[in-house]
């Protein structure tokens, strides 16, 4: 079940048996948590860090008015927080969107690959940036889209990070999220999501039943909303030969 | 209809009609003191959740950036926009 985890990370950096075999230990304790459950809320020590083996988890904030605001959603192969493990209190929630399969890792477990394994530590490191780089898209996005080009982003981002990890067949992946889960996503109202999808729907561009939502057109809905993946950093990308970090390999070698 | 039930001074509306790209085009402007703060819309497209509800589409100054909960009626409105403006939405 770990193997989201393995294709995630090699796909940015390359591991060896070695580091694949600590990979492997890393999941001592799994976890099956009910849809809409928090694995770790506001306030609270943070102790293991939470890896998504399967199912949808997102990282929220709720304000003393009840709005809810959705920072990150996770999926399979993503840490929620292992770059929050070391605080000594958590300042915001973590909460499950569907039924999860969640690998719970001590925070031992992974300070001994961040000694052991230095290509893992690398890998790491990607989904910490990579994770920031995607944080910093959703400002963008909520600051300065329109609301359908907005939501269009989200889909198309949805596409790139569950191909990476092999959860779409045919531009097809499962969506649990309700409306209301976009609303507090994107910063609008469920009413303006709600249009939205049957604008999105009425031009063809992505079909949603049964929770699984499909692009019919991947190309035109990239186009719809500009969709540029740099942000995700992602192998197969045309810009992966610029991935480099010789500072870290001379550190490394030093 | 609305128009005559605005006795009370504070909430005033205003019957008007509001693209918001869908057939939910019946709207309200919604005046407090005589200032525009925010326009409605009737939602009545047959995929909505409350079909008949009213929808807060825009809101103008206390009211900017507000994500208003979808109101049954104009009164629940007109309660909901006293209350914002008082600093006590909830």
């Amino acid at each position: 079940m770990q193997d989201a985890l393995i294709r995630k990370l090699e796909s940015f950096e390359e591991l060896s048996d070695a580091d694949r075999a600590a990979l492997r230990t890393f999941v001592p304790r799994v976890r099956q948590v009910s849809a809409r459950t928090d694995l770790i809320q506001e306030g609270d020590l943070p102790g293991d860090v939470h890896l998504i083996l399967d199912g949808y988890a997102c990282r929220y904030k709720v304000l003393p008015d009840g709005q809810r605001q959705i920072m990150a959603f996770f999926v399979p192969g993503d840490f929620c927080d292992l770059n929050v493990f070391i605080l000594d209190q958590m300042d915001h929630s973590i909460g499950t969107i569907s039924p999860c399969t969640v690998a719970e890792i001590p925070r031992q477990a992974i300070e001994n690959v961040i000694t052991h394994h230095p290509q893992v530590t690398k890998a790491m490191m990607w989904c910490a940036l990579v994770d920031e780089a995607v944080l910093r898209e959703w400002l963008v996005n909520n600051g300065n889209r329109q609301a359908d080009r907005r939501i269009a982003h989200l889909f198309c981002e949805l596409l790139l990070r569950l191909e990476a990890v092999g959860r779409v067949s045919d531009n097809s992946y499962a969506f649990p999220f309700t409306q209301h889960d976009i609303a507090d996503t994107m910063s609008l109202t469920s009413v303006h999501v709600n249009r939205t999808l049957q604008l999105l729907r009425g031009l063809n561009l992505i079909t949603l039943q049964h929770r699984v939502l499909t692009i019919l057109d991947v190309e035109q809905l990239k186009a719809y909303c500009d969709f540029n993946p740099n942000y995700l950093h992602l192998r197969n990308a045309r810009w992966s030969g610029r991935r480099q970090v010789p500072w870290l390999s001379s550190v490394q070698g030093g | 209809m609305a128009g005559q039930d605005n006795v009370e001074p504070l909430v005033v509306f205003q019957p008007i009609s509001v693209d918001t790209a869908s057939p939910d085009q019946t709207g309200m402007l919604v005046m407090v003191n005589g200032l525009l703060v925010a326009v409605l819309a009737r939602l009545d497209a047959p995929w909505h959740e409350c079909p008949g509800a009213w929808h807060m589409e825009a809101g103008l100054g206390p009211l900017m950036g507000v994500r208003a909960p979808v109101f049954d009626t104009l009164q629940d409105a007109r309660r909901w926009v006293r209350r914002s403006m008082q600093g006590q939405a909830r």
